[in-house]
């Protein structure tokens, strides 16, 4: 074991490698808010990569209904109760003003064991602790669609009588759009005793050899994402490859320029923004935009940090959730990124214009200053909106985007308007 | 100023090197393997030998009634991350050649029949031969580890499958999802003609696979049941672009019995090569696939065994 520095829990911490950050790494935010679970991006994905035989239950893009949904079911809350039960101060985190570091530690210092540290100090026979899901638990992608949580869960005792209200629902439930991770430190590279998965130097994707993978199921058991698969008619484990071929720019749609993955790019509810992060994690650049939402304005969060992974698909977490929960989803960073999204600052406002507007990845933009259209006032924060105009360039420093603020709207003549 | 650059140098040295080799360990380490004993560079005494014998593959079964088994004792696999095994304590190990091709008989006790591999908690029961790929001496001044080979000390493996031996005999070579999942074309499916439609939709598109582009023996038909491999030590097993080994295995009764053979010649460089009269070494390893036993977690020994390799007799 080595000892490496993980930013989302603001320490070092065990890992059998060294530590090797990519020049770029493959990244995405999600916006959590704005999904309906239409699941267009699970069909883009299965029609692009799982539609052969062995693949039938495969879907490395998946959307779940959160709390209790789950592909493979349960994964977890099984992964949460491994750390739960045998790990050291589970799910602790210090967030006073001296743990935390712009820097280094931007949502405080993560106290209990990560999967790595849990298997080590408990001797197992892992690099991470984990378990290899059944086929039953594979089976049903979408159990729980649309479930909301128990009164139960919130409220012991008695049932919510009114409507649910803003800051936090008493019935609620929301959707978790779940891709791999392609983590800085996968566990499933981790858990492989032939070194048949890599982490590319070039882009950061995460991928197995299917050359020298031998079908040993270490990464099915030890990702606590559980996005690796096996297959049973090759006999060898697949998992998401972040369809590297259009983040290369092979594709001749976009003229040689890296494009977004088919699950993103296929977004009906514009939810999703791919791109790259700059490499290094200590000088963000304030004008990338993956870097600008993560690093910077820190609206989007990692998920399940305290896995110890460094997962690199990045949250803006539902605003109606319950705290707690949401806090043990996507760690500390909770409340300071959905301050910031409840009442969106300027250049968030024209940041989020950029979701789904070009099939080309976005590695810089501008924002060019347009009048105010309105101001309100959000959980008692003022909230301005101005016109901006926010443009978005390729990495080659093509303009690929030009778009408002405020939605331009078209009013129909009266003969037009057809009533019965 | 120069005297005391060099008191400082001289002092960060003196504390950086012992706090270095006192944490190399964690700093320097990239793998979890833990030393071998010198037990295990001492070859044992009693060897298989290898008796010549006018047979073949047909009447192999009454040739192996003429020679002595040598049996060996297994144990965990514990010095290379992850371990496991333990679950077989014993192999019996019968070997002939008839000038031609050698013949190795394994046996040994497993109560369950592990030959398929499709769901993901399935996992092959399998049995492997190891042998040094070149003509070496074995002894604690000349080291040769006994688990996979090592750097500069290649190995050849024979890896025996029993989902592959399966496979022989079932139409096309190889076993499909379908095998395992025969509802598969209409689990959930309330059209009244699911398996016509299902099926038809499944086998218009050709089947795209990573494991199949990429030629992996484990991925498709492949006419035999005994893998070719060779390793330079833990997790270095790569499988040979030339296959030469073939077997047959049975189970009755809680006993796995199965027979690998290979010419004593063959003209691939990266195979262990077998002259009447030589002497090596051998060792062995099985896996049992009801244990959850796969790569490094198996039941291993730790020692080489010398393997004699009897002269031709003439018929006058």
């Amino acid at each position: 074991m080595t000892l490496v520095h993980n930013w989302h829990l603001g320490r070092t911490m065990e890992y059998p490698y060294f530590e090797s950050r990519p020049k770029q790494q493959f990244a995405a935010v999600f916006n959590i808010n704005r999904c309906i679970a239409c699941q267009t991006c699970t069909m883009a994905h299965k029609s692009t990569w799982t539609y052969s035989k062995g693949q039938e239950y495969m879907w490395w893009n998946n959307v779940e209904t959160k709390p209790y949904g789950g592909y493979p079911q349960f994964w977890d809350h099984k992964i949460l109760q491994l750390l739960w039960d045998n790990g050291n101060n589970p799910m602790e985190w210090y967030t006073s003003a001296e743990d935390m570091d712009e820097k280094k530690a931007p949502y405080g210092l993560y106290n209990g064991d990560t999967i790595f540290e849990l298997a080590k100090t408990k001797g197992l026979n892992q690099m991470a602790v984990g378990y290899i899901p059944d086929d039953k638990e594979w089976r049903f992608p979408n159990i729980y669609e649309d479930t909301a949580a128990s009164e139960k869960i919130n409220y012991e005792t008695e049932a919510a009588k009114e409507s649910s209200e803003l800051p936090e629902h008493k019935r609620w439930f929301f959707y978790l759009q779940r891709i791999c991770n392609h983590c800085t430190y996968p566990a499933c590279l981790a858990a492989c005793p032939r070194k048949a998965i890599y982490k590319r130097k070039e882009d950061g994707i995460v991928l197995i050899d299917q050359k020298r993978c031998r079908g040993y199921r270490k990464c099915v058991e030890q990702c606590p994402y559980k996005k690796p698969m096996y297959r049973g008619e090759t006999r060898i484990s697949e998992k998401c490859i972040a369809c590297y071929p259009r983040i290369e720019g092979k594709d001749p749609i976009t003229k040689g320029r890296r494009m977004e993955a088919r699950c993103m790019a296929a977004c009906v509810g514009k939810i999703r923004l791919n791109g790259l992060l700059t490499g290094d994690y200590k000088n963000p650049d304030p004008k990338n935009p993956m870097d600008w939402l993560i690093h910077i304005h820190k609206v989007a969060l990692p998920l399940y940090p305290q896995f110890g992974t460094e997962p690199n698909v990045y949250y803006i977490p539902p605003r109606w959730a319950p705290r707690g929960y949401l806090r043990q989803m996507f760690g500390p960073g909770v409340d300071e990124a959905l301050d910031k999204y409840a009442a969106p600052s300027r250049e968030l406002m024209a940041v989020l214009q950029l979701f789904r507007t070009t099939q080309t990845m976005l590695s810089r933009f501008e924002i060019e200053d347009g009048e105010k259209i309105y101001e309100s006032e959000v959980m008692g924060k003022k909230v301005e909106v101005y016109n901006d105009t926010v443009i978005g360039y390729a990495s080659d420093g093509t303009e690929m985007v030009r778009i408002k603020v405020e939605e331009p709207t078209w009013e129909s003549d009266e003969k037009r308007m057809i009533t019965y | 100023m120069l005297k005391k650059l060099l008191w400082k140098s001289v002092i960060i040295v003196s504390v950086s090197v012992p706090l270095l080799l006192n944490y190399s360990g964690i700093i320097l380490s990239q793998g979890l393997e833990k030393e071998a004993s010198v037990e295990e560079n001492i070859p044992t005494k009693e060897p298989l030998v290898v008796k010549y014998i006018d047979s073949d593959l047909n009447s192999a079964d009454k040739a192996f009634e003429q020679v002595d088994p040598l049996k060996i004792e297994l144990q965990m696999q514990d010095l290379a991350f992850p371990n496991g095994g333990g679950s077989v304590k014993e192999l019996e190990v019968r070997g002939f050649h008839n000038g031609e091709t050698i013949f190795f008989n394994l046996r040994w006790n497993d109560v369950t029949k592990d030959e398929r591999a499709i769901t993901h908690e399935q996992f092959r029961d399998a049995v492997g031969m190891m042998f040094p790929l070149e003509i070496v001496t074995i002894s604690p001044e000349t080291p040769f580890s006994p688990r996979m080979g090592d750097r500069g000390k290649p190995v050849n493996i024979w890896h025996w499958k029993a989902d592959w031996e399966k496979e022989l005999h079932v139409a096309g070579g190889f076993e499909h999802m379908e095998d395992e999942y025969p509802d598969m074309w209409h689990d959930f499916d309330f059209d009244p003609h699911p398996d016509y439609f299902n099926k038809r939709v499944h086998e218009s598109i050709p089947l795209m696979a990573g494991g199949i582009a990429t030629g992996t023996l484990l991925s498709k038909a492949r006419g035999r049941s005994v893998e070719d491999l060779n390793a330079i030590g833990f997790g270095t097993l790569t499988s040979q672009a030339h296959q030469d080994v073939k077997g047959k295995g049975a189970w009755k009764n809680g006993k796995w019995d199965v027979v690998v053979y290979r010419p004593l010649i063959t003209p691939d460089e990266n195979d262990a090569q077998f002259v009447p009269g030589m002497e090596t070494f051998f060792n062995v390893a099985v896996w049992n696939g009801v244990e959850g036993d796969r790569n490094g977690q198996k039941n291993i020994s730790i020692r080489w065994r010398p393997l004699k390799i009897e002269i031709v007799k003439y018929k006058e």
